[in-house]
């Protein structure tokens, strides 16, 4: 069994706190994402569970095993790295059968299932090349190879495929998650990529400032967001400030910037004070737009029958930018820029300088506290 | 567990004590240099008996020490400026156009490094003694030219190497002629490298010996070459005297090409 | 154009006329025409004249005989046991100070790479100033330390340890630490100036997948800095074999440096001298090779035992 216990890791450098507080447990033969803005810990974190950085603070168990003080090449843990670090001067064979080497495994053995891994990620007629040759791609390959290889309790992934392009990255992808499913080993792959996560992950664990924020499935994730950070880096959304107006039982009254009230339905009578500022988070997915039916729509909020609100504000768009299969309009309303996006698919484009309705359903907007924490409605 | 932490924190101090005790080979040497040029004997040992400044004295009042001083320190100027003129455009004219003279060129600077400097020495004795250069400045300079042109030309195909030369082409394009537009674009991006090179070239004549054992006359002996002769008759703390201050020289030039530079990229250039 | 130039000083704009007319190719080549003149002058014409010396013969009252032709000083260098030793010698000195000073300096070097702050500043320092220091200090401030009755005996029979003085100078062990301090800085900026451009994670890759510290550094970081390594080797044993300062101030045998000064300066017979550089520099050339293609073949993968 190869599950992972972080308790209370903490890891400083001098004054600096790189991990503040990580307590997680990793399912045998899941692969957790550790997402998170550049500095926000999240390597710092995976080279910890590598035995590369030794934890100020905490322990880090894996199976029954307590690894706190042990060193990487005492541990079945095996890291691919983001530049991949192959050996320069070793061929890609060289290379791959390394850590069998390391094991004392004989050379023809270790020859013979380095070969193997090699035709695995096909990769296998790249034997004797030099690896300063390969490009990126297959170097990753390689790298990959060179970590499975050794037969890990554990492969961790430090941001391995943010060195490809586009294209590249989504097929390794792919491709990772169908080495995942094939192997059943527990993987932690670190990325700062919120797509590249989404795609692959069985949960997803968010850090920032050194702390692991919310972990959840990729759905609990973007459904649920914790606090505003999360909110703000999993997806562009449109943070709309404002200043809660009224409670009722039923229903939160928004003053916002946006120079109308918005409406936010609530099951239970919710944790949030008249006069409080809050930030609303409008996402471009619940937005749909309408050239304005005539003067007197202005916007307002309707009380649908099942007891839903529907909002609307009127725009004038400012800008168009086509992003391939979308359309985002930069939309102005009240001084406020938001943005919405259609599909390429609609009909009439819009230009700028149209005046346009946008609509949404309250009950899908996100309320957060000035602190950054959620407001549960 | 703990006989693998018990591992990992020997091999950290053995490590730590390793490089520690290399560090202070490195530095006793001079340290007991400087030390013993404080010596109040005749005697030199370390540490010092006694200390006193007396040998400082007999240093200022010896015609021969200044005289060596001076001699060094033609030598040291003579050298840098040969070694600096031939190295920057030597390496200037590979960068502009990397030839089959150039591929030459490299090997051939770099060869009299490698090579014993007695076997430079006799060789170029006997060379001179031909040309009738024998006993002259030149004979010296031009010895400790050959093994500061190295250091001077590969500095200085590192400087230009990392230099954009987008930017020459960029003040061509802008209407600067080729002198204007090296003195405006590419001297400001070089000259610190020309400074170190220079210093560096200076410091090498100032240190060598072996070569000029050979080709200096009593006129011409530069400091170590006194230094030499006055260790093999009688080791006093006279010699740790002019040893402190040709180390005080070479410590003030690390400071100034810090200041220059810095310290890891110095050392960098250095091998 | 022609107006811009005219703003520079004329003197600097008359020299750069008639560079400033030829091609590229040849503007280069007027740059570098007084390095290779100078190196053909200084460094290539003497040894054909060290070479041609080597083949004359001896004159009572001149160094050499002009315009004679004779293998005599070959003859004399081969035949005689005296000189024979002194090559066996200084050969032993070039490896085992080569030996040592190679360990040494991938140490060093290693422990600057990767320290950092103060400490690197300070392991920076403590190889550059040694190197910028003149070999005469270096060498003789070993005899007051390591002599009979010098600082280390007397530490080492105060503790103790033991108890009679040991005499490390006047004595082989004595110049090879000599020798072995004058050359480390060199190799250490060598193997430090490749091993800087070295990436860590190459080493964590190492750790990561089983080699202890120690295997890590010798399947990863040895074979990466081979480069040089082999520029350490090759200075440190050109240097040794032909050392001259540390041999004759710390030990009481002859190196071929000193064997030849007295040749050249006491005995004035420049055939045999010149012969004797010509062999040396040979052999060292044959060894330089041998060593060369010895350590390139360790630029690989290779097995341990």
């Amino acid at each position: 069994m190869s599950e992972i216990t972080l308790s209370e890791l903490e890891k400083q450098y001098g004054e600096t706190t790189a991990v503040e507080d990580v307590s997680v447990e990793i399912n045998d033969g899941e692969l957790l994402c550790l997402l998170g803005p550049s500095g926000s810990g999240k390597s710092t974190t995976l080279r910890m569970i590598a035995g590369l950085e030794t934890p100020t603070d905490g322990e880090i168990s894996i199976g029954e095993d307590d690894v706190t003080d042990r060193p990487a090449y005492e541990r079945n843990t095996s890291t691919v790295f983001q530049d991949w670090a192959l050996f320069p001067h070793k061929s890609v064979l060289e290379n791959v059968a390394f850590g069998l080497k390391m094991r004392d495994v004989p050379a023809e053995e270790r020859e013979e299932r380095a070969r193997a891994m090699l035709e695995r990620v096909q990769m296998g007629s790249y034997d004797d090349e030099d690896p300063t040759n390969l490009s990126g791609g297959q170097k990753q390959r390689v790298a990959l190879a060179r970590s499975l290889a050794v037969n890990p309790d554990v492969l961790l992934l430090d941001e391995p495929l943010s060195n490809l392009d586009k294209r590249l990255r989504e097929d390794m992808q792919i491709e990772l998650r169908e080495i995942h499913e094939d192997l059943e080993e527990t993987f932690v792959h670190v990325t700062h990529d919120q797509d590249e996560a989404f795609t692959l992950a069985d949960r997803i664990g968010i850090m920032a400032d050194g702390n692991l924020v919310q972990v959840g499935s990729p759905n609990e994730v973007y459904e649920n967001p914790k606090n505003r950070f999360i909110e703000g880096f999993l997806g562009d959304t449109n943070f709309i400030d404002g200043e809660v107006d009224r409670v009722t039982a039923e229903t939160v009254h928004v003053e916002t910037e946006l120079g109308r009230e918005i409406v936010l339905p609530t099951d239970e009578e919710p944790d949030i004070d008249e006069g409080a500022e809050l930030t609303l988070s409008l996402r471009p997915e619940i937005l749909s737009i309408d050239q304005p039916v005539s003067a007197q729509s202005d916007g307002g909020q309707t009380v649908l029958a099942d007891g839903s609100t529907t909002n609307a504000v009127i725009g004038t768009v400012e800008n168009v930018l086509y992003r391939g299969s979308t359309v985002r309009y930069s939309v102005s309303s009240n001084g406020t820029t938001m943005f919405v996006e259609r599909t390429g698919a609609s009909t009439d484009a819009l230009t700028a300088g149209d005046d346009i309705r946008i609509d949404w359903n309250g009950a899908d907007v996100l309320a957060f506290r000035a602190d950054g924490t959620r407001v549960s409605l | 567990m703990t006989s693998n932490l018990h591992r990992e924190t020997f091999e950290d101090v053995a490590f730590r004590a390793g490089y520690l005790a290399l560090l202070v080979f490195m530095l006793l040497p001079l340290l007991v240099v400087i030390v013993t040029s404080f010596s109040g004997s005749g005697r030199i040992a370390f540490p010092p008996d006694s200390f006193s400044l007396v040998w400082y004295g007999e240093f200022f009042e010896s015609i021969r020490w200044l005289n060596a001083f001076t001699n060094s320190l033609i030598v040291g100027f003579g050298t840098a400026l040969a070694a600096t003129v031939l190295g920057v455009m030597g390496a200037f004219g590979q960068e502009i156009e990397d030839g089959s003279f150039g591929k030459l060129l490299a090997p051939l600077v770099l060869i009299p490094l490698l090579i014993p400097p007695v076997i430079l020495g006799i060789t170029l004795l006997m060379y001179f003694n031909e040309v009738g250069l024998r006993g002259s400045y030149a004979s010296i300079v031009l010895a400790h030219t050959l093994w500061a042109t190295p250091l001077v030309y590969f500095v200085m195909r590192s400087v230009f190497s990392r230099f954009d030369w987008q930017q020459l082409d960029a003040a061509h394009d802008l209407g600067a002629g080729p002198i204007r537009s090296f003195v405006q674009v590419v001297l400001p991006n070089v000259k610190h490298g020309i400074f170190v090179g220079a210093l560096l070239a200076f410091i090498i004549s100032l240190q060598e010996f072996v070569m000029a054992l050979f080709l200096s006359t009593p006129n011409t002996e530069t400091i170590p070459v006194l230094a030499w002769t006055e260790i093999r008759q009688a080791l006093d703390p006279m010699v740790s005297v002019v040893s402190t201050f040709l180390i005080l020289i070479s410590v003030g030039a690390i400071v100034v090409a810090v200041i220059a530079t810095n310290l890891e990229w110095l050392s960098k250039q250095l091998s | 154009m022609s107006e811009r130039n005219s703003v520079l000083p004329s003197s600097l704009a008359s020299a750069w006329e008639p560079i400033a007319d030829q091609s590229r190719s040849n503007r280069a080549l007027l740059l570098m025409a007084p390095l290779i003149v100078f190196e053909l002058l200084v460094f290539v014409v003497p040894f054909f004249i060290l070479l041609r010396i080597s083949f004359a013969e001896e004159s009572s009252d001149l160094v050499y005989a002009e315009g004679t032709w004779t293998l005599q000083a070959y003859v004399d260098v081969f035949t005689s046991g005296l000189l024979r030793s002194i090559v066996g010698y200084s050969f032993m000195l070039g490896i085992a100070v080569t030996l040592v000073t190679v360990v040494i300096a991938i140490f060093y070097a290693y422990a600057i790479w990767r320290s950092d702050g103060l400490i690197k500043s300070l392991l920076l320092f403590s190889v550059v100033l040694p190197l910028l220091t003149t070999l005469v200090i270096r060498t003789y401030a070993f005899q007051p330390l390591l002599s009979p009755t010098g600082t280390v005996n007397e530490i080492l029979l105060s503790l103790g340890i033991i108890n009679s003085s040991i005499q490390i100078v006047p004595s082989t062990v004595g110049v090879v630490i000599g020798q072995t301090y004058i050359v480390l800085p060199y190799a250490v900026l060598a193997i430090y100036s490749v091993m800087a451009t070295m990436d860590w994670h190459v080493v964590e890759a190492a750790r990561d997948l089983g080699a202890s510290r120690p295997r890590s550094v010798l399947e990863v970081v040895v074979p990466q800095v081979m480069p040089g390594i082999i520029v350490a080797s090759v200075i440190s044993f050109a240097w040794s074999v032909g050392a001259y300062a540390a041999p004759d101030l710390l030990s009481n045998s002859i190196s071929f440096a000193m064997q030849v000064e007295d040749l050249m300066l006491s005995g004035l017979r420049y055939p045999l001298a010149a012969a004797f550089s010509v062999v040396m520099l040979v052999l060292m050339l044959v060894c330089i090779g041998v060593l060369f293609a010895v350590l390139n073949r360790f630029g690989g993968d290779f097995e341990l035992a």
